[in-house]
This record gives C-alpha cells, structure tokens and sequence, in this order.
C-alpha cells in the first residue's frame, strides 16, 4: 500500500506576499465584471465526500470546506429565491490529496455565472472564456495555454450507446488517459465497441487550433454531436480576435476531466511547461437542479496553490515583479 | 545537461534490454559509452534529450510527476499503480501474460477448493480484480522477485506472475493453470509536459513509436 504523508505547507514571506497580490488582484477583476463576493463557511455541517478533512466537534462529524462550488451551491439553493447571477469567492478549501505532492490546504479564486432555466447560456460562456482570457495577464504569466473542451462530446455517445455507470467510468479513464487502445481492450465484446473506438480515435487526433474541430468529422457520432461543434465553432469564432497578446487557445476534444460534473463546454489554462493545469471550468447545469432549484449554472476556479508552486519551480515563466 | 533537457524514462532489466537496441541508429539512440559506463542519466543522439534508466517499478512515479517527460513501461506496472499519466501507445514488444501458476498436477479446481488459498504475487491489485472476479477469497503473499521459489517452498499455493516464454517456470516445476490479463510495453506522458507543451514531446512520442512499433 502506498504510504503518504499530509502535505501542510506553511507560505513564508515571498509566497504569502504574492498570494495576497493575486488574489486581490483577481477579486478585482471579477469585481469590475459585477461578480458579488460570497464566502460560505470554512466549516460544513451536511453532507460529506470522503475526499473531505473530516473531525468530530464534539458529537458532531464535520468537515472542512473542500470545495467552493459545491459549498456555494448550497448556500444559493437554501437561501435565494432567485439565483444572483455573478458570485465570485476567495479563501482555502481543504482536500485529501490524490497524489502525494499535492496539499491538504488549496488557495483558489473562483467565480459563478448563474441563471434561471431556458436562458441562452451561450453569452455566459463566453463571458466566462473572456474572463479566463484575462486571467494570466493579471497574474502575470509570461505566456499561457487555453484549452477548450466540451463534456458532451463523450457524455452523449456513451448516453446514445447506453453505457452508464463502471463501464462508462472505465470509457472515460482510458480517454483521460488519452490511450485508445485501453478504449478497445475496456469495450472488447461491446456491441458499440467499433463505433466508440473509432470516436476515440478521431477525439484523440489532434490537439491544437480551431482545424481540431475537423477531427470530429471521422468519429460515427459527428451527427449527433453536430450541435456541440457549432457551439464551439461559434465560441472560437468569438474569442480568436480578442485572444491576448501569449495567449495560445487550443481544442482539445478528448478533455474529459470532471465528467461527472460538467455538462457543456470546458475551458483550461496551462503554462508552457506546467505539471499541472493553473485553472479550470466549465457549465454544470444539473448541480443546482440536484438541489432543487431549476438553475443553470457555469464558473471557473483559479488554483493559486499551483500557481505558487509553479513561480517557486519556474519563475521564469513570471513577469518580473513591478 | 541544461535545465530544460527534455528526459525519457526507460525501465532496467528484460524491456529496457529488448527496447535499447531497436532505438540504434535512430535519433533516439543512445550513448554507446555512456550505457557501458554505471550513469543512469544517458544523452542520445538528439541534442537536449536524454535517457533515464529506472526500475520499472519507479518509473511511473517520475513521469508522473512531470521529471521524465515520457516513458515506457510494462502494462502490468501501470495497473498496479494508480498515477496520474497519459498512455500514449501499446507498443506491442515486451508481449507476456500475468498468470496463475501453481505445481504441477495442481488445477485450478484444486486450488478453487482451497479453504485458506494463499497467492504469492508482486501484482496485488490485479490478483485481488481476478479474486474479486472469479469470487474467491485468499491471503496474499507480497513478494517483489523470485516468486517461482514460493509455492515449490510452503510459502503459498501459487503464484500470480509475468510469464513469457514459460522458461523459468518449467525449470521450478510450475504450470500455468490460469491468464489473468495480458501486459505489454506502452508509451507514456507526463499529463503537464504533453498538455503544455505539445509541439515539444509530440514529435518524441511519434519517433519513438516510429522506431518502436514500425521500425
């Protein structure tokens, strides 16, 4: 069994000083957006993941905050009527680690677009994109990579070949992976195994500029992801002539991390170089209907842990500090 | 070797022996002198890319964590570690099965009928997925080599082991009496390096399976 030791990091000045600039610096933008700060309590109460830091306060179990999303939607669904639809948050949120590098104790700065049901959510994506956009000039990175995805384009064809749950869980670890032959040896015996094969191969053929989306025209289920590629086609349309200075966009199709929870379009922003993506988002639209609530619902989070990490391990990436 | 010297992580022992001569005279190829001397850091014959030689075993943990930026590795290794990599290709060499392998005359009947079945393996998660499949119950035994000494010695009723051409087990006495999967060299990425950096280890990837895979 592999033995791993909590990672608590303590930030000394120079880290400490920086997470302080930064996240001023991004409550900043995202104020100047109309985004409203909520902080939900570092303490939960409710129901609780096992990747939380859980401890008994007296008889009661709790757990530390172990993600903003999740704690915010349940802020929202108990206590507005209506949805505020700019939320943006800041502060740590505690997790255990999957991989033994990783802290107990993350620094994010994140936001929320959210709107009630039946509204266009395309101008909020795009609102979000522009803001990421944004994102790695305010924090100074000298160049940055911004992947664009979208959860429908594996969610769907596994929807359409009835494969849910393990097998579908195992699907998707092979395509995170971004190996089509553990797609094929997973499928082995399937009816829709050829079919699935060949949409792996043709989400895993490309990684770079808009041409990408041409890729989708190989796999058997370009009909039926037809609307999906519009989307992003009009997304891309919309952000190219604006892309900063550094800022490189790309498609990546096969992007399949936070399947589970996403349901459209997903956006990632990646260093040259970086082991780790520096921030991540996307649309979520069945976590507020999971509470009741008839909201749709998309945002982005900025990981400022890795952020610090990485101006530690490669500060030439930075722009001198002003 | 400079700080942005891009590192390919090779495994030591039976792959690496079958994987560096199909890399001679590709850009890839290794440093003759080097390999002959004890250095684990290799150069190639490609400016600013050289090779780590690593226990299998170790291997997807530097990948992983983004020091080596690609890799090859046995899919048995992958499966019992539970990393965070991409899996770029099956390279197909380094082809062996991961099976049960007991003395022979005993059956996989006979050990089903075991009340306390005890496994030797190096493979515990593959071994449990098996158990757990074929609804079995039965104390492992870890071991990292030599395991075909186990069952001839009392230490377990069998083994769970690579076999290749079924050499060594025919000289302990040993039958396989069941595959439990297949394991094969695959080609892998640091998640980070191939994400971020696409135009620097894509062409890589693609010379290696070249001269891995077609060469």
């Amino acid at each position: 069994m592999p033995v791993r030791t909590p990672h608590f990091p303590d930030l000394l000045f120079g880290s400490a000083a920086r997470l302080r600039h930064w996240e001023g610096a991004l409550m900043a933008l995202l104020a100047s957006h109309g985004y409203r700060e909520l902080h939900p309590s570092l303490v939960l109460r409710e129901a609780i993941p096992g990747g939380a830091l859980r401890f008994f306060d007296g008889d009661d179990l709790v757990a530390l905050r172990w993600d903003f999303t999740m704690a915010l939607a349940g802020v929202l669904a108990r206590g507005f009527p209506l949805p505020p639809p700019r939320v943006s948050y800041a502060g740590a949120v505690f997790r255990r680690p999957l991989q033994p590098w990783e802290a107990v104790e993350r620094f994010e700065v994140g936001c929320e677009r959210i709107q009630p049901e039946g509204e266009s959510s395309e101008e909020a994506d795009l609102e979000l994109a522009k803001l990421l956009m944004a994102i790695p000039g305010v924090l100074g990175l000298k160049s940055a990579i911004l992947h664009m995805g979208h959860a429908a384009l594996v969610r769907r064809p596994l929807e359409a070949e009835g494969i849910f749950g393990d097998l579908a869980k195992e699907v998707v670890t092979a395509l995170s992976r971004r190996a089509p032959h553990r797609v094929k040896e997973v499928l082995d015996g399937h009816p829709s195994a050829a079919r699935l094969v060949a949409h792996a191969e043709a989400l895993l053929s490309e990684l770079n500029g808009p041409g990408t989306l041409d890729a989708l025209a190989a796999s058997p289920y370009a009909e039926l992801l037809h609307g999906e590629r519009l989307h992003m086609e009009r997304t891309l349309r919309s952000l190219l002539p604006i892309l900063p200075p550094h800022l490189e966009l790309r498609v990546d199709l096969a992007e399949v991390a936070g399947l589970d929870f996403y349901t459209g379009p997903t956006l990632r922003l990646w260093a040259p170089g970086a082991q780790q993506e520096l921030a991540a988002g996307g649309r979520y639209d069945s976590l507020f209907p999971g509470l009741g609530r008839p909201w749709q619902a998309a945002g982005f989070c900025v990981r400022l842990s890795r952020l610090l990490d990485l101006a530690e391990t490669r500060p030439d990436l930075f722009e001198l500090p002003q | 070797m400079s700080d942005r010297t891009l590192l390919i992580a090779f495994p030591k022992g039976r792959l690496g022996d079958e994987l560096i001569p199909k890399l001679a005279g590709t850009p890839l190829a290794l440093d003759t002198e080097a390999l002959k001397s004890r250095v684990l850091q290799i150069p190639t014959a490609t400016p600013g890319v050289a090779v780590l030689l690593l226990k299998g075993a170790d291997l997807p943990r530097y990948v992983a964590a983004g020091v080596a930026s690609l890799g090859i590795v046995g899919s048995d290794t992958l499966d019992e570690m539970d990393m965070d990599l991409l899996e770029l290709a099956d390279l197909g060499f380094g082809a062996c099965r991961l099976s049960l392998c007991a003395r022979g005359g005993v059956t996989l009947e006979a050990l089903r009928a075991k009340p306390h079945l005890r496994l030797a393996t190096k493979f515990p998660k593959a071994t449990e997925a098996w158990l757990s499949r074929e609804d079995l119950t039965a104390e492992l035994v870890p071991l990292s080599s030599s395991a075909e000494l186990a069952p001839l010695l009392g230490l377990a009723d069998a083994i769970v082991d690579l076999v290749q051409t079924g050499g060594t087990l025919r000289a302990h006495g040993l039958v396989e009496t069941a595959v439990l999967g297949r394991s094969s060299a695959r080609l892998v990425a640091a998640r980070g390096a191939y994400l971020s950096e696409p135009s620097r280890i894509r062409p890589l990837a693609e010379l290696l399976v070249k001269a891995l895979v077609q060469g």
